[in-house]
């Protein structure tokens, strides 16, 4: 039998014995999201299509089964949405001017002279391509920790109807610095587990450290990782001021 | 101005002594990524002029069109016995960009100048972009970033982000010194640290880290065992080691020490997440009863189990789009496609997932055998 589809079943099963219910739906969610990656990639093919646009797209895409199907729809959901929103968007930004500046796209002098098959000149823009990589790497863990965040306020606001704007803001700070420590370290040792090839090989080969660092597959790596630590640490400010304000504003409603 | 003065007389002297050593760090590593062109071997060249000499369309077998371009450059050379002459160099790029690049005005290039000279002027060859300062740049923006929001719990983040780093590329050194001791092993015994440190660093000396790192360790070795099981029992059918880059080494071992590490991150949190919730429970109500505490951090699991394999799922799965496109546009199916580039992706996803869903029941059985232990002694 397929070792995928066996790993995928057990994953499933277990899922659904300890989640039940929701377990399911987050399965279902994982499937979900692999297609909307699959369909966004294919989208990526045409040259006329601007990759760094159907990235934003289908990251909304992809917080919307993340948050409103996993959870439902309710006031911590919206608000942690619009905070991703918020954050890709200032986060891309700052990705694009990164690719175009260091020129991290594409593929490194290591992975070529493997594709030697293939065509390389293909009409798509690999710069923007590059930035989209980056920005959907991060979605799963920005997405985390906005829903993260705005839950326990919501928590918080219910056990206590009197706190104001600013005490909700610095409880939400406090509750994103508790888990930007773990967030970051989840996103690196994924990132570690993924590039342990390549750093073996940089070492197998004694590469020099200015060799290394200046190698664009290493530098592209690095930048990845440290703009999703980046993006990590910008959604905790972003999602305590949103919330806060919407719980206050719903308050002064009443 | 007065608010600028009120924080400053606000902060305590140690305070002031870590800001100041960051600020003179900061400023020294920026400006010796910008002048360390003589600490090289390799010849530095900065570009001073371009000028575009040639353009034209090609289209592939496949139909793909695309630009063709070349740039004569004028280059200072930075380092070396020419240092300062001018040099003239030639550059090939494409619109798309895939493996090429284009050169500005104010880009540092490393170069090879041609031995033989036959013209009045130097000339020489393109390597590649000096990437350094980039690297440095980001950098600090991201612990500028993680301090300011995060203030101590940033500093203690990238401090284990750091001890992490070097802890790894240790015990990839020990692997390849030493023959007798294999990659997974070493990775194994490197997760066991990554896990202890990492934990005690992010969440003090406490029973709650200790039942977060037995939950971690649990979880983390037994989903590699379950993946390990299935991988044998199927014959690693569907598995596709052909397109696994930067092979020095048996990609089998590669690929399964790769997927211990990538877990492990994500095992921590869902732990850490269960013992410290369920601590908060207990602590706020220490007669609270068995049953109602596994309730309430069971429901805390469901909440987390979903964002956590997403987090894996899009991270690993997101690094192969580049080289997805690159098939797809050669005219490869889209089911070849898939298999060859994601079958490795996905079973990393899973097995990290299974991971996530284990640490759950894991953390809470740990935490709960501690809390007896703690009313057992009271």
């Amino acid at each position: 039998m397929n070792t995928l589809v066996c790993l995928g079943g057990i994953l499933f099963l277990l899922m659904v014995l300890v989640g039940g219910k929701k377990g399911a739906r987050s399965f279902i969610a994982i499937f979900l999201n692999f297609c909307v990656i699959l369909f966004t990639i294919f989208m990526m093919t045409d040259p006329l299509a601007n990759p760094v646009i159907l990235a934003l797209i289908a990251c909304t895409v992809i917080s919307c089964i993340t948050l409103f199907y996993i959870n439902e729809v309710n006031r911590k959901t919206v608000t942690a949405f619009l905070s991703t929103m918020i954050t890709f968007t200032i986060l891309i930004l700052f990705i694009v001017v990164i690719t175009d500046q260091a020129k991290i796209q594409g593929f490194g002098e290591e992975e070529t002279e493997e594709l030697t098959a293939f065509s390389l000149y293909l009409g798509v823009d690999f710069v923007k391509i590059a930035a989209a990589m980056m920005i959907m790497s991060t979605i799963g863990a920005i997405t985390d920790v906005a829903i993260s965040i705005s839950s326990p306020m919501q928590e918080m606001k219910n056990h206590n109807p009197t706190i104001n704007r600013k005490e909700l803001f610095t409880f939400g700070l406090s509750i994103g610095r508790d888990i930007l420590g773990t967030n970051t370290n989840t996103l690196f040792f994924a990132f570690f587990g993924g590039y342990l090839a390549m750093l073996i090989w940089f070492k197998d080969l004694s590469y020099s450290l200015g060799t290394i660092v200046n190698s664009k597959v290493f530098s592209g790596e690095m930048i990845n990782i440290l703009c999703a630590g980046i993006g990590v640490a910008l959604i905790i400010p972003i999602t305590s001021w949103i919330t806060a304000f919407f719980l206050d504003k719903e308050k002064k409603k009443k | 101005m007065k608010l600028i003065r009120n924080t400053i007389k606000g902060l305590t002297f140690k305070q002031i002594l870590l800001f100041s050593i960051t600020i003179i760090s900061f400023l020294a590593s920026i400006l010796f990524v910008y002048h360390n062109d003589s600490f090289y071997d390799r010849t530095i060249a900065k570009v001073v002029d371009t000028q575009l000499k040639e353009k034209i369309e090609v289209v592939d077998s496949q139909n793909n069109k695309d630009q063709l371009f070349t740039q004569s450059i004028i280059a200072e050379i930075k380092n070396g016995e020419l240092k300062g002459e001018r040099i003239y160099l030639m550059n090939e790029y494409s619109a798309s960009g895939a493996f090429d690049q284009d050169y500005e005005v104010g880009n540092e290039v490393f170069i090879s100048i041609d031995k033989d000279r036959k013209e009045s002027y130097l000339t020489g060859t393109i390597y590649d972009l000096k990437r350094d300062k980039y690297i440095v740049w980001m950098t600090w923006i991201f612990i500028f970033i993680l301090v300011v929001v995060g203030k101590m719990q940033g500093v203690f983040s990238i401090v284990s982000l750091a001890v992490n780093a070097v802890l790894l590329s240790y015990a990839l050194d020990v692997y390849l010194h030493t023959s007798t001791i294999s990659l997974l092993l070493s990775c194994g015994i490197a997760a066991v640290l990554f896990t202890v440190i990492s934990l005690l660093l992010v969440n003090g000396v406490n029973e709650k880290t200790y039942a977060a790192i037995i939950a971690t360790l649990l979880g983390t070795f037994i989903s590699f065992l379950i993946t390990s099981l299935v991988m044998w029992i199927t014959k690693e059918e569907g598995l596709h080691y052909e397109e696994m880059q930067f092979l020095t080494r048996p990609p089998q071992m590669v690929f399964m020490a790769g997927m211990l590490v990538g877990s492990l991150g994500a095992v921590m949190d869902v732990a850490i997440t269960m013992s410290s919730s369920i601590f908060t429970l207990y602590e706020q109500n220490p007669q609270i009863s068995m049953k109602a505490l596994k309730t309430s951090a069971m429901d805390i699991g469901r909440d987390i189990m979903g964002t956590m394999t997403n987090i894996l799922f899009f991270a690993y799965v997101s690094g192969s789009i580049p080289m997805l496109i690159l098939y797809m546009k050669n005219g490869n199916l889209m089911g070849y496609t898939l298999s060859m580039n994601l079958s490795l992706e996905l079973a990393r996803a899973f097995a990290g997932g299974i991971g996530i869903v284990l640490a759950i029941p894991f953390g809470l059985y740990t935490s709960i055998l501690f809390i007896n232990r703690k009313r057992a002694k009271q």
